[in-house]
């Protein structure tokens, strides 16, 4: 169900999934967006997050270190995440700054989606 | 920023050209016209102007801009003229400029302005609910004009106090206060003008003569406002391309016909004054001459040396200086005598007994040649400067009409016969050797570029891509760090004649920066310009060395390198003797070209790239002229886009794969923001240059007040206690990580990055 966003960052819920869409440019400005709108929906009880980059050419330090933070909170959260549809010049800045090691990288969303659902139902042993 | 002068409506009030046509200044332009805020903006600003510089137009295009936009900034421009004889004539005429230019503001009517009008006939154009004050303000004056001089001055000075509040704020442009000291009368006005402008609590801009605005600003604040501060602007001669786009945007707005070869001549005669490149050319209009020659041109300059513009201006500023008729020869004999270097330079007390004059009397003229940069006086120093070439020009001539007694016709035959004589030497390349030379900064360089029979062997009538290949991978030399720059003359050392002023420096420098005895070494370099484009021969090398040789003796300089620059290279003895005997360097032109270019000075005067000769004896030389490209942007959200952008339609001039290409636009992206992040930039401007050479692209970033994070390991910003925040810093590993060489550079208010991508791979 797609949800209108105050912050203008579209976004939707498949089951406990969270799949929040980038814009084609990523600095402070969407960055930020991107990070309340993550943050609404790990409080609203989503486990799962995607951030989709199908719409995504640029992104640039600032950009990153606000993925950082996205990624801490659902790490803090137990939620996992997985990035969608990265470029090929992008994927190389996530791998030359080690964000690569703390999320999944998926073709698309389907793909992500999948990925995500395998998580979901993998029994959690204490 | 948005200019109203791009909007269609926009019309001209005060300024004597289109906004279009006003060349090398819009830097200054932008920041007047962003102080003109209906708040309180502190601090004031200050313009600074080298002589001839010409600030007035800068402050008319400022008040144009203003008065257009039409908001509740209401701009007023005056400037002190030498037709106003007292201090009290000119607070009244300005008085009555400020009621003009109101009234014309709130008409949004440019005639009026421009028109003539006493006071009674300014109160008929008021509107009706401006009527009453300025009624007030009218009758007001006319009470006190008997009265005490200082009061009436004062109250006029602090008129634009009155505009009610709700009609909005007076932004006042106050031009050639350095004019203001010489009325006379009881009133010093230049000190009432300071005091009254920080008294009345304006925004105002306050433009003079760099060394006198910032000591009248002193003296008039010194006790009344001792912690009040400017902000200061130094507004410079031209750059020899803007003096170039001068001379031929005003020649076409004259009609006056112009050549190359002339314009190129003008740039070089009038050393980038628009004032006295605007002055030459009406003359040449006014007199209906075409300058499509060299004689044309010095003929016409020898006239306006003798009677025309150039005549008034140094006649009236050495009457400033000298008001005693009898004194005038002496101070002209003195002045030439050390800039023709028959003389060395002179102690208080000769010039006292030479001049016959009281010390105080000398003070004050001192202090006057002082602020017009004719002389450099610290206590018992004086230091006679050469200035540009126009005013040794005139020296010249007036030494030998003056005080040789020579006749007129005899005299202007010489020196139209000298000029003609000088123009080869003139036309040479565009070199500032002291650019070049302060940029030394320990970096590797081709050592074969200061070698100039090795690099003849090695590289004469090679392609440019091959020199440049070579040049890679050459054995470097490694420079030292320049800590000081002089011209010769500011030493006053005397040149042999192959060599101009500029053309010969003296470089403070330390190996390795190792600040010690046994690291220094001073830099000895001359470029030589030979007539009829010979190469140095051996007796020239060799009196060339001793004479350099001889000044780092009679300074007391401990090591040296002798580096000599020659359009066309040495003779073989020449360079056997260079050798052999004081282990000197030798350039040609093309080697000292490679190096301003392996530097990145060239485009920054260092050498002019369109040099017109010189380079026809080394063939390659010429073709492989860099592409320079400059962008200067407002810090705004996204702005690093439009630079990212810009610089890949440049860099896809150079068989960039399309990878390597957005490394450099993230790089770039990176460089901005860091900028937008830690600037403290006060114009909040950031400047770019793009730099497109054979084999690299070079992108230089730069910001008034950079400290770039992590550059000392530490952010610019340490309140922040984010998450976010302190993951900051990636910007540098990356742009270390895309491009091949970086390089941050402070400079003097500033910090400057400089990003190089080689195009090592072709586009496949």
């Amino acid at each position: 169900m797609d949800k209108p966003s105050s912050s203008l960052v579209r976004s939707h819920c498949v089951g406990t999934t969270a799949v929040v869409y980038a814009s084609d440019y990523l600095n402070r400005l969407t960055g930020e967006k991107i990070e309340r709108e993550c943050r609404r929906q790990l409080n609203c009880g989503c486990r799962a997050l995607v951030i989709d980059f199908s719409d995504t050419k640029l992104v640039n330090s600032i950009g990153i270190s606000i993925l950082l933070g996205i990624i801490d909170v659902a790490e803090k959260s137990g939620a996992k995440i997985a990035f969608s549809e990265v470029n090929s010049q992008t994927v190389q800045l996530f791998e030359m700054l080690g964000l690569t090691q703390h999320v999944v990288l998926a073709k698309d969303e389907h793909e992500a989606l999948l990925t995500l659902s395998g998580f979901e139902t993998t029994p959690i042993v204490h | 920023m948005n200019k109203s002068s791009s909007s269609k409506n926009f019309r001209r009030v005060l300024a004597q050209v289109e906004p279009s046509e006003f060349i090398g200044r819009e830097t200054q332009l932008d920041r007047i016209v962003a102080r003109a805020k209906p708040e309180k903006v502190q601090p004031n600003l200050l313009l600074l102007m080298e002589p001839a510089a010409g600030v007035s137009e800068l402050l008319r295009q400022a008040y144009d801009e203003i008065f257009n936009r039409q908001n509740s900034v209401i701009p007023i421009y005056f400037a002190f003229t030498r037709n106003e004889t007292t201090a009290v004539s000119a607070a009244i005429e300005f008085l009555i400029t400020f009621l003009q230019q109101y009234i014309a503001f709130r008409e949004n009517d440019p005639a009026i302005a421009q028109s003539t009008l006493t006071l009674q006939e300014l109160l008929a154009r008021a509107q009706a609910n401006d009527r009453q004050w300025i009624k007030e303000l009218v009758e007001e004056y006319k009470r006190r004009i008997s009265g005490d001089d200082t009061e009436l001055v004062r109250f006029c000075l602090l008129a634009p106090q009155q505009i009610p509040a709700e009609r909005g704020r007076p932004f006042i442009m106050l031009d050639g206060a350095q004019l203001a000291q010489y009325l006379n009368g009881s009133v010093q006005l230049g000190k009432e003008v300071v005091s009254m402008l920080v008294r009345g609590g304006f925004n105002f801009v306050l433009a003079g003569l760099r060394r006198q605005i910032l000591d009248a600003t002193r003296k008039a604040l010194g006790e009344a406002y001792p912690t009040y501060e400017f902000e200061h602007m130094l507004v410079t001669r031209l750059t020899p391309h803007e003096s170039s786009q001068l001379v031929e945007q005003v020649a076409r707005r004259h009609e006056v016909a112009t050549s190359e070869h002339t314009r190129d001549l003008l740039v070089q005669q009038f050393d980038g004054s628009p004032f006295f490149i605007n002055a030459f050319l009406q003359t040449a209009r006014a007199k209906g001459k075409g300058l499509t020659s060299h004689f044309d041109c010095q003929r016409l300059y020898v006239e306006e040396l003798f009677g025309g513009h150039l005549h008034s201006y140094f006649e009236t500023l050495l009457e400033e200086i000298s008001p005693e008729v009898n004194t005038r020869p002496q101070l002209i004999k003195l002045l030439w005598n050390v800039v023709s270097g028959k003389r060395q330079g002179q102690s208080f007390a000769d010039w006292q007994e030479l001049l016959s004059l009281d010390e105080d009397e000398l003070k004050t003229m001192l202090g006057r040649l002082h602020m017009h940069e004719f002389v450099n006086w610290e206590a018992v120093n004086i230091h006679v400067a050469t200035g540009p070439d126009v005013w040794t020009d005139y020296l010249k001539l007036r030494y030998a009409l003056d005080v040789a007694n020579k006749p007129r016709a005899l005299v202007f035959g010489d020196t139209l016969t000298d000029l003609l004589k000088r123009q080869p030497t003139k036309q040479g390349a565009q070199v500032n050797l002291g650019k070049v030379v302060s940029r030394f900064n320990c970096q590797q360089v081709p050592e074969v570029l200061f070698d100039y029979a090795k690099f003849s062997r090695k590289y004469k009538g090679e392609e440019p891509e091959i020199i440049h290949s070579g040049l890679e991978t050459d054995p470097k030399l490694e420079l030292p760090q320049t800590v000081y720059v002089a011209n010769c003359s500011s030493l006053q050392i005397q040149l042999p004649q192959t060599c101009e002023d500029k053309h010969c420096v003296i470089a403070r420098t330390f190996k390795q920066r190792r600040y010690s005895d046994a690291q220094e070494v001073v830099w000895l370099v001359a470029y030589l310009h030979e007539k009829d484009a010979v190469a140095v021969n051996e007796a020239d090398a060799r009196r060339w060395c001793e004479r350099l040789k001889a000044v780092g003796k009679d300074f007391q300089f401990g090591d040296s390198q002798i580096w000599l620059i020659s359009n066309s290279g040495f003779t073989d003895e020449a360079l056997e003797l260079m050798e052999k005997e004081h282990k000197a360097f030798s350039s040609n032109k093309q080697q000292f070209k490679l190096l301003s270019d392996w530097l990145g000075t060239t485009g920054e005067s260092g050498v002019d790239a369109e040099s017109p000769e010189g380079d026809s004896g080394n063939p390659g030389a010429g073709n492989s002229k860099p592409s320079e490209f400059s962008l200067e942007m407002p810090f705004d959200d996204e702005n690093e886009l439009i630079a990212a952008g810009t610089l890949e339609l440049l860099a896809r001039r150079l068989p960039f794969r399309t990878e390597a290409i957005n490394q450099i636009k993230l790089a770039v992206i990176e460089a901005c923001i860091n900028v937008f992040e830690h600037s403290f930039s006060p114009d909040r401007k950031i400047s770019q240059r793009f730099r497109l050479e054979s084999d690299r692209l070079v992108v230089t970033i730069s910001s008034r007040g950079v400290v770039p994070t992590n550059l000392n390991g530490a952010s610019s910003r340490s309140d922040t206690t984010e998450a976010a925040e302190a993951r900051r810093g990636y910007g540098l590993i990356l742009i270390r990580s895309l491009m091949d060489e970086v390089e941050f550079e402070r400079v003097d208010d500033g910090t400057s990055l400089r990003m190089t991508k080689y195009l090592r791979e072709t586009a496949s």
